[in-house]
């Protein structure tokens, strides 16, 4: 693990996710005390940021356990939540391939929305494997530990934040900062109308299925117009 | 079922079922190579999955009500918001204004979301 070790693309990837905190500590914070309002001890609370690491899957869960879902059905609604990880898997499985399989299993394990969308550029842009797998794993690590603290936050001090200020709100306007330098081509701007529109007309989906039929929706548009585009100059 | 063990169980179900995602085509494309045309499709993933994150959250005012107009604060902070993010890259790139800009496009949104929740009530 050590040959593929470089500090300097470690420690860059720790300073551009630094933005992305002041999304992630009031959803953790919202982890936290809706862990235990759903019951959850401390440790259990904290354990679950700790092992599924993942906002929506966690928020899916306490929501569904405070609701008295059945287990099966709580399982089954994280998993498709979940279900975009594993595009993010397979858009950076490419870039993965030449490191090991410890580094491949550790990479794997802070994969997040934040890490993926932020970093992806960077591999796509760059060929050095060991800097952007280095740059990768400190944006994830940043956002572990930044996460289980504002977990603990939560857990302790519990609702300090009135709902009337709306905090959740610096969830989306994170993803906005990220996905607007994305959106650098007509293709793009298509993708972005297409999974809109879908994203809306689909909400009335069960088990929150919508976001990923829209994400679906959004890719086949990019796809068609990649089409289009390739055959205008064929 | 004691409510702890349920919830124990339910964080390594969960736990387990998103760690299987997140390692699943990782795993998979590690001894073989992906068709070109996946990763073409899949050059889309980014912009396609944070906008169907985001856009359910700003466009409905509460759980089935759609709002698409000025009365929805959390429209007007959102494209006021992009307003700002679209300005910074296309400002400058490089990473100090890149983290700038992450910055101010969360704090232009807040204050645009605060003061119509303040000036409308």
């Amino acid at each position: 693990m050590r040959a593929h070790f470089n500090r300097t693309a470690f420690l860059e990837g720790v300073r551009d996710m630094s933005p992305m905190l002041i999304g992630i500590v009031p959803f953790g914070m919202v982890c936290g005390v809706g862990a235990i309002a759903a019951g959850a001890s401390p440790i259990a609370a904290l354990a679950m940021s700790m092992i599924m690491f993942s906002g929506a899957a966690q928020i899916v869960a306490t929501q569904l356990l405070t609701a008295g879902a059945p287990f099966a059905v709580i399982v089954l609604s994280c998993f498709v939540v979940s279900l975009r990880l594993m595009m993010y898997s397979a858009a950076m499985a490419p870039y993965l391939r030449p490191l090991d399989q410890r580094w491949r299993s550790l990479l794997a394990y802070v994969l997040t929305d934040q890490a993926f969308a932020r970093t992806i550029q960077r591999f796509r842009e760059s060929d050095d494997v060991a800097a952007n797998a280095s740059y990768f794993l400190g944006s994830g690590a940043l956002l572990w530990v930044v996460w289980q603290l504002a977990t603990l936050l939560g857990i302790l001090a519990g609702q300090i934040v009135p709902a009337s200020w709306g905090l959740e709100f610096v969830v989306p306007l994170c993803f906005i900062a990220i996905l607007m330098p994305l959106l650098r081509d007509r293709v793009s701007l298509q993708v972005f109308i297409v999974t809109a529109i879908a994203a809306v007309m689909l909400d009335a989906m069960p088990l929150r299925l919508s976001m990923i039929c829209a994400g679906l929706f959004g890719i086949a548009a990019g796809v068609l117009a990649d089409a289009r585009k390739g055959s205008r100059r064929g | 079922m004691d409510r702890q063990l349920t919830i124990w169980l339910l964080i390594f179900a969960v736990g387990a079922t998103t760690y299987a995602a997140r390692m699943s085509f990782i795993a998979f494309f590690a001894r073989r190579a992906m068709p070109p045309w996946l990763a073409e499709a899949l050059k889309h993933v980014p912009v396609a999955m944070i906008t169907a994150i985001i856009v359910p959250s700003i466009a409905f005012v509460s759980p089935g009500a759609l709002q698409l107009d000025a009365g929805n604060a959390k429209l007007v902070a959102a494209l006021v918001a992009g307003g700002v993010a679209w300005w910074g890259q296309s400002t400058a790139a490089g990473g100090m204004i890149v983290r700038q800009t992450a910055v101010l496009t969360i704090a232009a949104g807040m204050i645009v979301l605060w003061l119509l929740k303040y000036l409308v009530g």
